[in-house]
């Protein structure tokens, strides 16, 4: 499903972000990325959504090499790519609902889609009864709930998560790994990137550990370390 | 059918936002597009009052009305023995020819219009010299043509022309650098207006751009309200210029009919066209500004 191959980043001629990176994530598995801050995690995210490009090495996502691709496609790779983050980034101004339907409306999807998809994805993380709440009425857990509804609304092949526990207290981001464990169940591939080891030890996934822009240990099954 | 929905209310979103730049930005147009629609309406005035000396004619022999043919034979041939001498061409305009150039002429003067007839209107000889500069033949040939049976008058263009050519030449260049001017200042200012409405939208604009919109999608709002604003600022200006046309109009009805001033008016239709071209214009600056911020800022 996700394919790096001798992947180089910079961001100058002193900050190497990655380097020679070469890793692969089949479908369906979930991943945990660990590792120091500036380690290169949230630039290796980047790359799979095609926010950043390498300046050497390939990254292929779905089959197709996403380094040279013209700008005109990109939409419809993300199309494939849910995102969740660490500060969620949900409209202050739009619902639960509006928030969710956000997504499905801006790629073009019929308002008859949007009507049956959007109460669907806010019962699968549990905010029903909630969806004309504004984000600042729900709690942190609540309102990453949202966004993973946000990102999973349009049954994208791939979420990509950064820190999505970040922000939330032991139990809270243990509802949301239940929840991204739920949603990986549906065969959905689960790229996730954090520092918590309570998280990354319970789940005992693959975990690969980066350090200075080098991938250090890939394990099945591991642990945080 | 659900994108267009989307479209128009992300536009009026976007507009209720920021309706004081919103507002600065139509009026900027407004007033850019107003001097612009009156410049061609002045121009368009000047050529009028200029029409009867098209062509190079820098003479006219005025024959008085019911002078027939053989008497006008009289002053066919004193034009014809000056021809390849001091005059280049003339050409006969008869009536139905003068009463068009009435119209033109008495367009701000209906009442002195509806006095001239089929029966009361003179008849014109147009003649071109030679040699245009050479004004003090041409001021002998009027005094001899003066003289002739049936002339009723000779104008010479000298007398008229340079002054209003002067005119239309200074009023021209001024406006034209004035309208220029402000409607890159309207563009600019919807640009501005663009640029803070893509600011203020960012995290949505960067939400649009995860979930797959296509940067088509994301600009079209943007060039829509752009767009509204510089066709809301034609409209404003076509209407602001119909008034004021329709006042000047109605002033220069009182001019006295030998002030030279009465065709100096626009009520031939051609204001009707220029307040389309104004809005034409509103929507070209108006999508021009917007588009260009719309495509330089969307990765905010």
């Amino acid at each position: 499903m996700i394919r790096l191959e001798n992947v180089t980043k910079r961001y100058s001629s002193e900050v190497v972000a990655l380097d020679d990176v070469s890793f692969e994530v089949p479908k369906g598995e979930f991943v945990f990325l660990v590792g120091p801050s500036g380690s290169g995690k949230s630039t290796l995210l980047r790359l799979i959504n095609r926010q950043e490009r390498p300046e050497e090495g390939s990254v292929w996502v779905a089959g197709r090499d996403i380094v040279d691709m013209p700008n005109n496609r990109i939409p419809q790779l993300r199309r494939n790519i849910g995102n969740i983050f660490q500060d969620y980034k949900l409209l202050l101004n739009k619902t639960v609902f509006e928030n969710i339907a956000f997504a499905l409306e801006v790629i073009g999807q019929p308002q008859h889609v949007i009507s049956q998809q959007v109460p669907a994805v806010i019962d699968l993380v549990g905010l029903s009864g909630k969806e004309d709440r504004f984000p600042h009425q729900l709690s942190g857990g609540e309102q990453q709930r949202v966004s993973i509804a946000r990102a999973f609304v349009n049954r994208p092949l791939i979420l990509v998560a950064d820190e999505p526990t970040g922000n939330l207290d032991p139990s809270t981001g243990e509802g949301i790994m239940r929840l991204l464990d739920r949603i990986n169940g549906t065969g959905t591939t689960v790229v996730m990137a954090t520092h918590d080891r309570r998280i990354v030890d319970a789940m005992r996934r693959r975990v690969v550990q980066l350090d200075r822009g080098v991938i250090v240990r890939d394990q099945e099954r591991g642990v945080y370390q | 059918m659900s994108r267009l929905r989307y479209m128009f209310r992300e536009t009026g979103e976007s507009i209720r936002r920021n309706p004081t730049l919103s507002v600065a930005s139509v009026i900027t147009a407004a007033v850019s597009l107003l001097i612009f629609g009156l410049t061609l309406i002045i121009q368009h005035g000047f050529d009028n009052l200029l029409s009867q000396w098209e062509g190079g004619v820098e003479m006219i022999v005025y024959v008085n009305s019911g002078a027939g043919e053989e008497q006008r034979v009289v002053i066919e041939d004193a034009l014809g023995q000056q021809q390849g001498v001091t005059i280049e061409s003339w050409s006969y305009c008869d009536v139905a020819c003068s009463l068009s150039d009435a119209d033109r002429l008495f367009a701000g003067d209906p009442v002195t219009r509806s006095q001239l007839t089929e029966l009361n209107i003179p008849t014109q000889y147009k003649v071109v010299p030679l040699d245009a500069t050479q004004v003090d033949i041409l001021r002998g040939l009027r005094d001899r043509y003066l003289e002739l049976p049936n002339v009723y008058s000779v104008q010479l263009a000298e007398e008229q022309l340079d002054l209003i050519s002067k005119l239309q030449g200074f009023v021209s260049t001024y406006t034209t650098g004035l309208w220029i001017a402000l409607m890159v200042a309207a563009s600019l200012l919807i640009w501005n207006t663009i640029r803070t409405a893509m600011f203020a939208r960012r995290r949505e604009i960067e939400v649009m751009k995860l979930v797959g919109a296509t940067d088509w999608f994301i600009r079209l709002p943007f060039m829509l309200e752009g767009l509204l604003q510089g066709v809301t600022g034609g409209a404003v200006a076509s209407v602001a210029m119909w008034f004021i046309n329709g006042r000047w109009t109605a002033g220069v009805e009182a001019f006295p009919a030998n002030s030279g001033m009465t065709a100096l008016v626009v009520v031939d239709g051609y204001e009707w066209r220029v307040g389309l071209i104004v809005v034409l214009f509103g929507a070209l600056i108006g999508t021009i500004g917007s588009g260009t911020a719309a495509s330089k800022f969307l990765d905010v």
